[in-house]
C-alpha cells in the first residue's frame, strides 16, 4: 500500500515540471484571449497557430534529443534548409512548366532531400561521437558549413514555385485537422516511444546523466550519441520539408531565428541542458506557449523584435528560476535533516 | 613569533549535511602553532569534509571556524588563503595548463594581494619553495608531464611556502615511497619549528604515531576520542576508528582445488605504466592487488577491462584469448568491473535506483523488436534490492537518496546481474560505513563460493587480508611480490608497499 | 614544455597557411601583392581583431560568448543615436568611443550576472541575452539605418596614417587605427600574461575546483571576463560604425562564427585554459585573407561562409585529434586521483 503510494507520488513529482507548464500554457492562453478577444481568440488564429506550431515543435524535439545526451545540435536549421533545398530543386527541375508533379517524383524528391539531411547528420555523428569534438562547436561549425554550401550552390537565391500537390501537405487538412499538426503528433508519439520504451532510449538518459559511468557500464555511449545526431538530422529534414510545403519555397537563409527559439522551447519545456532529464510533453507544451506569445504579440501589434527580446528573456528567466529553485531545494533538505 | 606560538586554530561544533546525509554532527577540535595534530578516521568518517570546511571550500550549516584570533561562521577559500590556511588535497588540485612554477607561486601572489604577475618572480618563488623542502623538479615543466610523486611534492611546496600558518595534509603519503615519506616527515619537522600548525590526516597508524603530537579520531561524523598522542596505543586508535574490537577476522572461504583458470593474464605491457605483468585466477579465488597511488594498480584493472590501453600481452578467459583494448569484448567474455569512484564513474546520480541497477545489461530487458519490457525491468530491480539488501522504499527514488554503502551495492548489483566469471573490484568499500563494508565483503565471499573469480584492487590492507586468498604487490608497474594465504600479514604487506 | 611546442607548431602552421595562401593568390592575380591590398587587409581586420581578443579571453576562461556582435552593434548604434538625439557634435572621436565602451561594459555586466551569479551555462546565457539585446535595440532604440553619423566619426573613417602612391596602381592608405589596435593587442597580451587577472583566467579554464582552492574567486573572475568582452565589443562596434560611415542596427548579427573560428584556428582550446594573443592575430589575418580574396582565387563570393565553416571544422577536428593523441601518449592515468 505504502509502496504504491510512493510510486504514485514520485511519478507525480517527476511530472511536476509538466504540471507547471500546463498551468503556464493555460495562463498564457487566458491572458491573450482576454487582452485580444477578437484577434487572438478567433478560429482563424487557432488555425494559423496549428500550422505554425509543428515545424518549431519538430525542430525543438531534435534539439531536445541532443540535449538529453548532454550535447546540443546547433545545425538543425542548416540541415532542415539543405533537405528542403534538395527536394525543392528536384521538384522544380522535374515539373518544368507544369504546376503539379507526379506523386512518385514528389516522394523521390522528399526521400533524396531527407537522405542529404541524414548525410549531414552523419557528419555530426562522426565528429562528435567518434572524434570527441564538443557538440556546441562541432555543430556550430557544421551548421555554418552546410549553410555555406547551400549558399554557394544557390548563390543565396531561394527556390520557389513548388508543385501544387506538394503544397497540399503543408496547407491541407487531414480529417479536419491541419496536416502538419497531424504529422507533428505522429512524430512526437514516435520519439516518445523511442525514448521511453526502447533500450536505446533508456541509454540516452543514462549517457546524458553521466557519460563516464556509461563508459564503465559498456553500453556503447558513442553509438548512442551517434544515433541521436542522426535522428536529430532526420527530424530537422522532415521539418524542412514541411516548411517548404507550407511556404512553397526553400531557401538557405530560412529560419535562422529558429535556433534560439528551439533552445528557448526546450529549456522552457524542462529539459536539463546538462543532459539526462526531460519529457516530450514538456517540449510540445512549451512550443504551444511560445507560439501563443508570438501570435498574441502579433495580435497586439508588437514588433517581431520585441518577440525576440521576449524569447531571450524567457530563456534567461527560466534558467535563473531553475538555479534559484535548486538552491532552495538544497537548503531546505539541509534544514530538514537538521531538524530530524 | 610569540603571537604565532600562542595562536590556536580549530573548529567548534561544526554541523554539515549534504542533501539529507549528515557528514559532520557537532565536531570540535583545536591545534596550536608548532604542533602536529592528527585527524584519524576511516573513509567516510568526515575527515575530508572537515578539511573542506576549514579551508573554505564548503560552508558549515552551523558552527564556528577559529583561525588565530579571528572567528568565522562562513569562510571563502580566498579568506582562508589570506589567513594563512593551506591544504594539500589528496588530488593535489594542480592546474594542468599552467607550469610547475605557476602552480607553486600563485597562492603567494594571492596572499600578497598583488595585481601583477612576473615570470622571473614566479620562478624565484617556485625555486625557493622547492628549495625549502629540498626537492629538485624542473619548474618550467608542464604539470601534465610529471609523475604523481612529483605532483605531490609540488603540492607540498606550494602549501608550505611562506605565509602558511595552518597546513592540512590530506593523506599525503599515499603516492610516496618509504624514502619519500621520510623526507616528507623532515619537512613537517621543519614546519613545526617555523611555528606552523599542521593537521595530518591519515588512517595509517604507524605514520600517525611517528609524526603527530595530538590526535582527534572521527567516526561517522563525530569525535569519538581525542587527546595527546602518547596516551593512545595502536589498538585503541584502530578500535576508536572502526568502532570494532579489531575483529578483522579472515572471511575468505576455503579455496577448492581447480584445474581450470577463470582468467590468465600473460606478459601484459603498456609502457611506461606496467611492464610484463602475468598472473591467473582460479574459479572461486579472490586475488588482491595493491600498490601505492600511481603504481599502476588502477591502470592494470582498467586495462584488463579494456579501459586503459595495452601495448602487448594476452588476456585469456576460460581458455579463450580475448580481444584487447575493448570493453565490449571483456564484457562478452564475462569480465565485470566496479570502478574506484562510485560518484563519478559508477553511478548515474540523479537517475532512479532501478535505472542504475539495469544500466549494464540494458539490452537484456528488451522483448520483441527493441521494445523495453518495463515488467522485466521492475522484476530485476526488485530481485537485486532484495538480494543485496539495498535499503530503499521505492526503486524509483533517485540513487542519491541512498547512503554510501547502499550506493556501492547498487554498483555491485549492476555487475552481478551480468553474472560475470571474473569480477574486478577497484576499491570496493571506499567511503562506506563499517557495517556495509562487512556486508559487501560477505557478498564477495558468497559469490566466490559459487565459483566467481575476483580481482580486488585496494589500498586498504586489512581489507585485503580479510578477504583475499592471495595478494600481489605492484611497484613501478611490476609485480614486486606475491603473498600466499599463509603469508598475509599487515606489517609485512605495508613494508613491501613502501 | 610539450604543450608550448604544440602551440608553436600551431602558430607555425598558421604562418605557413598564410604564406601559402598568399603565394597561391598572388600567382593567380599579381595585383594581390600591392601595398594597397595589404593595407586593405589590415583595415578589414581591425574590428575583427578587437572582437577576437574579447572572445579569446572568454574561451581561455572555459566559456563561450555568442552575444558579442550584438553587444558591439548595440553599443555602436546606441552611441550614435544618443549623440544625434542630444545633438552632440564633438571635434574628435573620444566621446562616442567612451560612450560605446560604457554601454558595452553595462551589457557585459548583464551577461556577468547571468553567468557568474546564477551559473547559467555560458552558451545558453549569451544566446538568451543576445536575443534580449537585439530585441531591445530594434524595438526601443531604433530600427532604421543612420547614414549621417556624427561628423567626427565620419571623418575618422578616412583618417590615414600613411598614404603611399606607388608608381602605378592604386593609392595605398594605412588607417590611423593601426596604432591603437596594435597597442590594445599588446595590452591584452600583457593582461593575460602579466597580471593576476590574466593568470586567473587561464587557471579558471584549467579547472574550476582547483582554481577555487587556490583562493581565486571564480565569480569575480568570470564577472570581469564578461565585462571585459562587453567593453572591447563596444569599442569594436563603434569603430565598425565609423569605418562603415553609417550605423545599421542589422549589421554584425550572425558574424560571431567568423570571430570564434579565428580564435579557435589561432590555437585557443575550446575546452578552456589554452590560447595566445599571437595565435589569435594570425587566425584573424587568415580569415580576413580568405574572406577578402576568395574572388581573386576564382571562387565566387557566395562560398565565403562555406569556406569559414570548413576552416573552423578542420581547426576543431585537428585540435580534438591532437588532444586524444596527447592523452594516449601521456598514459599516466589520473583515475587514481580520487578525492576522499
Amino acid at each position: 500500500m505504502n509502496e504504491r503510494f510512493n510510486k504514485i507520488n514520485s511519478g507525480l513529482l517527476a511530472d511536476r515540471k509538466v504540471t507547471q507548464l500546463m498551468v503556464i500554457t493555460a495562463g498564457t492562453f487566458a491572458i491573450f484571449s482576454l487582452v485580444s478577444r477578437d484577434i487572438f481568440f478567433s478560429s482563424a488564429n487557432f488555425t494559423s497557430m496549428a500550422y505554425q506550431i509543428p515545424e518549431i515543435a519538430i525542430l525543438s524535439i531534435a534539439v531536445m534529443l541532443s540535449m538529453l545526451t548532454g550535447g546540443i545540435d546547433l545545425s538543425i536549421v542548416a540541415i532542415s534548409n539543405a533537405a528542403a533545398l534538395v527536394a525543392a530543386w528536384i521538384m522544380t527541375t522535374k515539373m518544368g512548366e507544369s504546376e503539379t508533379l507526379s506523386y512518385s517524383w514528389i516522394i523521390i524528391a522528399c526521400v533524396v532531400g531527407t537522405l542529404v539531411g541524414l548525410a549531414a547528420g552523419a557528419v555530426n555523428s562522426i565528429i562528435i561521437a567518434r572524434l570527441d569534438v564538443t557538440p556546441i562547436l562541432a555543430t556550430l561549425a557544421t551548421g555554418t558549413l552546410f549553410n555555406g554550401i547551400a549558399i554557394g550552390i544557390t548563390d543565396g537565391v531561394s527556390v520557389s514555385g513548388l508543385p501544387e500537390n506538394f503544397m497540399r501537405v503543408g496547407n491541407g487538412t487531414f480529417l479536419g485537422i491541419p496536416t502538419p499538426f497531424v504529422l507533428m503528433v505522429v512524430i512526437a508519439l514516435a520519439v516518445g516511444y523511442f525514448i521511453n520504451r526502447t533500450t536505446l532510449g533508456l541509454k540516452v538518459f543514462l549517457v546524458g546523466t553521466n557519460r563516464k559511468a556509461a563508459q564503465y557500464s559498456v553500453m556503447g555511449d558513442r553509438k548512442v550519441i551517434a544515433w541521436i545526431y542522426l535522428i536529430s538530422a532526420l527530424l530537422s529534414s522532415l521539418a524542412g520539408l514541411i516548411i517548404a510545403s507550407r511556404t512553397s519555397a526553400a531557401s538557405p537563409d530560412f529560419g535562422s531565428s529558429y535556433i534560439l527559439l528551439a533552445i528557448v522551447v526546450v529549456v522552457l519545456g524542462g529539459i536539463n541542458p546538462n543532459g539526462g532529464f526531460g519529457t516530450i510533453t514538456g517540449v510540445i507544451l512549451a512550443t504551444a506557449v511560445l507560439q501563443m506569445v508570438s501570435s498574441g504579440f502579433n495580435a497586439l501589434r508588437f514588433s517581431q523584435f520585441f518577440y525576440l527580446a521576449a524569447q531571450g528573456a524567457v530563456l534567461v528567466f527560466v534558467m535563473i528560476l531553475n538555479v534559484v529553485l535548486e538552491r532552495r531545494r538544497v537548503s531546505r533538505s539541509i534544514s530538514k535533516s537538521l531538524r530530524s | 613569533m610569540s603571537t604565532l606560538l600562542t595562536a590556536e586554530y580549530g573548529v567548534e561544533n561544526i554541523v554539515k549535511s549534504f542533501g539529507g546525509a549528515k557528514a559532520l554532527s557537532g565536531v570540535s577540535l583545536s591545534v596550536k602553532s608548532g604542533e602536529v595534530h592528527c585527524i584519524a578516521g576511516e573513509n567516510g568518517s568526515g575527515k575530508s569534509t572537515l578539511i573542506k570546511i576549514m579551508s573554505g571550500v564548503h560552508a558549515p550549516d552551523t558552527g564556528l571556524i577559529r583561525l588565530g584570533d579571528k572567528s568565522f561562521t562562513k569562510l571563502s577559500p580566498r579568506e582562508a588563503v589570506h589567513e594563512g590556511v593551506q591544504v594539500i588535497f589528496q588530488d593535489f588540485s594542480l592546474l594542468p595548463n599552467l607550469s610547475v612554477a605557476e602552480n607553486i607561486a600563485i597562492p603567494t601572489y594571492i596572499s600578497e594581494n598583488s595585481r601583477f604577475f612576473s615570470k622571473s618572480k614566479t620562478k624565484e618563488i617556485a625555486a625557493n619553495a622547492l628549495d625549502l623542502i629540498g626537492v629538485d623538479i624542473d619548474i618550467n615543466a608542464s604539470v601534465t608531464d610529471i609523475s604523481i610523486a612529483s605532483k605531490q611534492l609540488i603540492a607540498i611546496a606550494r602549501a608550505t611556502n611562506q605565509g602558511v600558518k595552518m597546513l592540512f595534509m590530506d593523506e599525503p603519503t599515499t603516492a610516496l615511497t618509504r624514502k619519500e615519506i621520510k623526507h616528507l616527515f623532515e619537512v613537517v619537522e621543519q614546519l613545526k619549528e617555523r611555528g606552523v600548525a599542521t593537521i595530518f590526516v591519515s588512517h595509517k597508524i604507524d605514520e600517525i604515531q611517528e609524526i603527530c603530537n595530538t590526535i582527534t579520531i572521527l567516526r561517522n561524523g563525530e569525535v569519538v576520542a581525542d587527546g595527546i598522542m602518547r596516551d593512545f596505543k595502536r589498538d585503541s586508535i584502530s578500535e576508536a576508528m572502526t568502532g570494532l574490537n579489531v575483529s578483522e577476522t579472515r572471511i575468505a572461504p576455503p579455496l577448492k582445488k581447480a584445474s581450470t583458470k577463470v582468467i590468465e593474464v600473460r606478459n601484459l605491457i603498456t609502457k611506461p605504466t606496467f611492464l610484463d605483468i602475468s598472473f591467473s585466477i582460479a574459479p572461486g579465488e579472490i586475488l588482491g592487488i595493491t600498490g601505492l597511488l600511481g603504481s599502476g594498480r588502477t591502470e592494470l584493472a582498467e586495462a584488463i577491462f579494456g579501459q586503459y590501453p595495452i601495448d602487448s600481452g594476452e588476456v585469456i578467459v576460460e581458455g579463450e584469448s580475448i580481444r584487447l583494448n575493448s570493453s565490449p569484448a571483456a564484457l562478452k567474455a564475462g569480465i565485470g568491473y566496479v570502478p574506484p569512484d562510485r560518484l563519478t564513474q559508477g553511478l548515474f546520480l540523479e537517475q532512479s535506483i532501478l535505472r542504475n541497477l539495469v544500466a549494464v545489461g540494458v539490452d537484456q530487458y528488451q522483448s520483441r523488436g527493441k521494445r523495453l519490457s518495463k515488467k522485466r525491468l521492475a522484476e530485476a530491480g526488485e530481485k537485486w534490492i532484495k538480494d543485496l539488501r539495498i535499503k530503499t522504499k521505492n526503486s524509483l527514488n533517485p540513487v542519491t537518496s541512498l547512503s554510501g554503502g547502499n550506493q556501492q551495492r547498487v554498483v555491485l548489483a549492476k555487475w552481478l546481474a551480468m553474472n560475470p566469471k571474473l569480477m574486478i573490484l577497484n576499491g570496493p568499500t571506499v567511503g562506506v560505513d563499517i557495517g556495509s563494508k562487512r556486508e559487501i565483503l560477505e557478498i564477495i565471499r558468497d559469490r566466490a563460493q559459487e565459483g566467481m573469480g575476483f580481482l580486488v584492487v585496494s589500498d586498504d590492507i586489512p581489507e585485503l587480508i580479510q578477504i583475499c586468498h592471495r595478494v600481489l604487490v605492484i611497484k613501478n608497474g611490476q609485480i614486486s611480490k606475491e603473498f600466499n594465504e599463509s603469508e598475509l600479514d599487515e606489517e609485512v604487506l605495508y613494508k613491501e608497499l613502501s | 614544455m610539450d604543450f608550448k611546442k604544440l602551440l608553436r607548431r600551431n602558430e607555425t602552421a598558421l604562418i605557413i597557411a598564410i604564406v601559402l595562401l598568399s603565394v597561391i593568390i598572388g600567382a593567380k592575380s599579381p595585383e594581390f601583392y600591392s601595398l594597397a591590398n595589404l593595407f586593405d587587409i589590415f583595415r578589414s581586420s581591425f574590428v575583427q581583431l578587437l572582437f577576437a581578443l574579447g572572445v579569446l579571453v572568454v574561451i581561455i576562461s572555459g566559456g563561450i560568448d555568442v552575444s558579442f556582435p550584438v553587444v558591439g552593434i548595440f553599443s555602436g548604434y546606441s552611441a550614435v543615436v544618443l549623440m544625434k538625439h542630444f545633438d552632440w557634435n564633438p571635434g574628435n572621436v573620444s566621446l562616442p568611443i567612451a560612450l560605446a565602451i560604457v554601454i558595452g561594459v553595462i551589457l557585459g555586466a548583464l551577461n556577468s550576472i547571468a553567468i557568474a551569479s546564477f551559473g547559467i551555462p555560458t552558451l545558453i546565457a549569451t544566446l538568451g541575452t543576445s536575443g534580449i539585446f537585439r530585441g531591445i535595440m530594434l524595438t526601443f532604440i531604433g530600427s532604421s539605418f543612420i547614414s549621417d553619423i556624427p561628423a567626427a566619426l565620419d571623418k575618422f573613417a578616412t583618417a590615414d596614417l600613411l598614404k603611399i602612391q606607388p608608381a602605378e596602381g592604386t593609392l595605398a592608405r594605412l588607417h590611423v587605427l593601426i596604432i591603437p589596435v596594435v597597442i590594445i593587442t599588446i595590452l591584452v597580451s600583457l593582461m593575460l600574461n602579466r597580471t593576476m587577472f590574466g593568470r586567473s583566467v587561464y587557471a579558471l579554464g584549467g579547472g574550476v575546483e582547483a582554481t577555487r582552492r587556490l583562493g581565486i574567486s571564480i565569480k569575480r573572475t568570470q564577472a570581469k571576463v564578461y565585462m571585459f568582452v562587453g567593453g572591447i565589443s563596444g569599442l569594436a562596434g563603434i569603430l565598425y560604425v565609423s569605418l562603415q560611415r553609417k550605423a545599421n542596427p542589422y549589421d554584425l548579427y550572425g558574424s560571431e562564427l567568423d570571430i570564434i573560428a579565428a580564435v579557435v584556428l589561432g590555437g585557443a582550446s575550446i575546452m578552456g585554459g589554452y590560447g595566445t594573443v599571437f595565435g589569435t592575430v594570425l587566425g584573424v589575418l587568415l580569415i580576413s585573407l580568405i574572406k577578402g580574396n576568395l574572388i581573386l582565387l576564382g571562387v565566387s563570393g557566395s562560398w565565403q561562409r562555406a569556406a569559414i565553416g570548413a576552416l573552423l571544422l578542420i581547426g576543431i577536428t585537428v585540435q580534438a585529434i591532437n588532444e586524444s593523441k596527447k592523452a594516449k601518449n601521456r598514459r599516466v592515468s589520473t583515475s587514481d586521483e580520487v578525492a576522499g
